[in-house]
């Protein structure tokens, strides 16, 4: 389990998070969502130890994030994270040489199931294509749990439907998942918890499905309830 | 350590290209040069005795022999040496900041990698190192290279050979980066590396502490360099010629091992608990 606890963390003179605690299980999906400015990506960099907190804790399965952490836990932020000019064999060979959880047998299937080319250079990439790769580096580590930030980020409705299809996929069964995403209505169905932010600040989490059958209301309606008064 | 081995074999391949043109141009001019420089002093001679009528005696009491330093302070064989320094001093900000500014972001991949992130720093300074290394050692080979060149050109009434001892010594330059004895060699690149891991943890405390952190950074840079002078400002404040010369050199290698030691330390906790992507 990832435990965030009183988490603050300010800018200059702008708090951007005050105090949010929440907890994110394995084998659930964990939804952050909030508007833009809310805090979403920097409560994942700072559970990655990205940046640092004015306050509070992270702690993954009781322990504080440390070094060895990253053979459990991933990042794949908005943006890929590796270097324009190497090849995907290359990113891959990189990812091979440096983590231990690193899957070449998953990595391969999710090459064959994007339809990847791995000779190709990840400069040369589409905005879709280079977002499955940024996936694809971070759902081939056998890792507990998986960090994403807005994933369906402003690429193409085939390349959004298909890695929709990795979250129902064994790629992510079984692990924990902190998910942030505008695009709430290509996941919706398959959040478990949602986290709504707003200034900084937890404004209401819920069991997706607990909320589905005793309310009747979906986790688009609950959010038109908070964020539109 | 496999780790931090893997890290400085990456980071080289970053540099690579760009090193083979350094090596590539530093061989081209220098070894052009030596052919173009000599052979305009050819010229000069066979203008003076053939033309203006000079005795080779009188046109050597003139304008004296052709040696390795009349090549050496050519633009030709100073220019590849000063446009390497530069680049390599550009590179050690460079060597940081494109893992943040370029197209992707690839500081998220080394800050997340499950290793210490010290050693992300410290392949980071081994791969400038090395490279400044590889550079001096091109040059020792170049340079008898390079006499040779000038042994074939210039006819041995005219010339005066010089030893690489003798060439490194008169060429000020080169008495820098390759000195005569392995203490000397030691305090120079020892300053050298020591400015390397100043500038690194002053472009952390940027990185880390941003506007603030350009302030923090300058006033880092200050302070290390007042320690490094202290010792000799106290000594001629207090009582000049205290120590002898061996005595100042061992101060100076103290120094550099002491504000090195800081600067990884702080270099360290900066990555470990104040960097941010």
């Amino acid at each position: 389990m990832i435990e965030v606890t009183n988490m603050q963390k300010k800018f200059g003179r702008k708090k951007v998070l005050q105090g949010v605690s929440f907890t994110a299980n394995k084998g659930e999906i964990t939804c952050l969502i909030g508007v833009n400015g809310a805090g979403k990506t920097t409560i994942l960099n700072a559970i990655m130890n990205l940046t640092p907190l004015n306050s509070g804790q992270v702690l993954m399965d009781g322990q504080l994030i440390n070094k060895k952490s990253y053979e459990k836990i991933t990042f794949i932020p908005d943006a890929i994270t590796m270097l324009p000019q190497m090849r995907i064999k290359e990113a891959m060979q990189f990812m091979a040489d440096f983590y231990k959880s690193w899957n070449q047998q998953r990595a391969n299937e999710m090459i064959s199931f994007f339809k990847l080319n791995k000779e190709d250079k990840i400069s040369t990439l589409s905005k879709g294509n280079t977002a499955k790769v940024n996936l694809l580096l971070g759902l081939a580590l056998d890792v507990d749990y998986i960090l994403m930030d807005e994933p369906f980020s402003g690429i193409d409705i085939f390349s959004r439907e298909q890695i929709a299809d990795v979250f129902t996929s064994h790629l992510i069964e079984d692990r924990g998942v902190i998910i942030t995403t505008h695009e709430i209505n290509d996941i919706e169905h398959l959040i478990d918890k949602a986290i709504l932010l707003g200034d900084g600040q937890v404004i209401k989490q819920f069991n997706a499905e607990e909320i589905r059958e005793q309310e009747g209301k979906s986790v688009i309606d609950v959010m038109r309830e908070v964020y539109i008064k | 350590m496999s780790n931090y081995l893997k890290l400085v074999n990456f980071e080289l391949n970053r540099f690579i290209k760009l090193y083979m043109v350094l090596i590539g141009v530093t061989i081209v001019s220098q070894l052009v040069g030596a052919v173009l420089v000599s052979r305009r002093y050819l010229k000069d001679v066979n203008q003076a005795i053939y033309e203006d009528g000079m005795s080779q005696s009188s046109f050597i009491e003139q304008f004296g022999q052709f040696s390795f330093y009349d090549f050496g302070m050519s633009l030709w064989f100073v220019g590849p040496i000063a446009l390497s320094i530069v680049v390599l001093l550009i590179y050690v900000f460079f060597i940081w900041y494109r893992d943040w500014f370029a197209k992707n972001t690839f500081i998220y991949r080394l800050l997340t990698l499950p290793t210490a992130r010290l050693n992300v720093y410290l392949s980071k300074a081994t791969t400038i190192f090395l490279m400044v290394l590889g550079l001096v050692a091109l040059q020792l080979i170049l340079i008898p290279i390079e006499s040779r060149v000038l042994e074939w050109m210039v006819p041995l009434d005219f010339r005066n050979d010089l030893s690489l001892d003798q060439i490194i010594e008169q060429l000020h330059v080169m008495s820098v980066l390759i000195p005569q004895s392995i203490l000397q060699f030691i305090r120079n690149f020892g300053i050298g590396f020591m400015s390397v891991f100043i500038v690194f943890t002053a472009i952390l405390l940027e990185r880390s502490f941003k506007w603030k952190g350009i302030l923090l950074g300058i006033l880092y840079g200050a302070f290390t360099i007042g320690l490094y002078v202290l010792p000799g400002v106290l000594e001629s404040l207090i009582s000049p010629g205290y120590f002898y010369q061996s005595e100042k050199f061992f101060i100076a290698i103290a120094m550099v091992v002491i504000i090195s030691s800081l600067s990884i330390w702080l270099g360290r906790l900066l990555l470990k608990y104040k960097v941010t992507v």
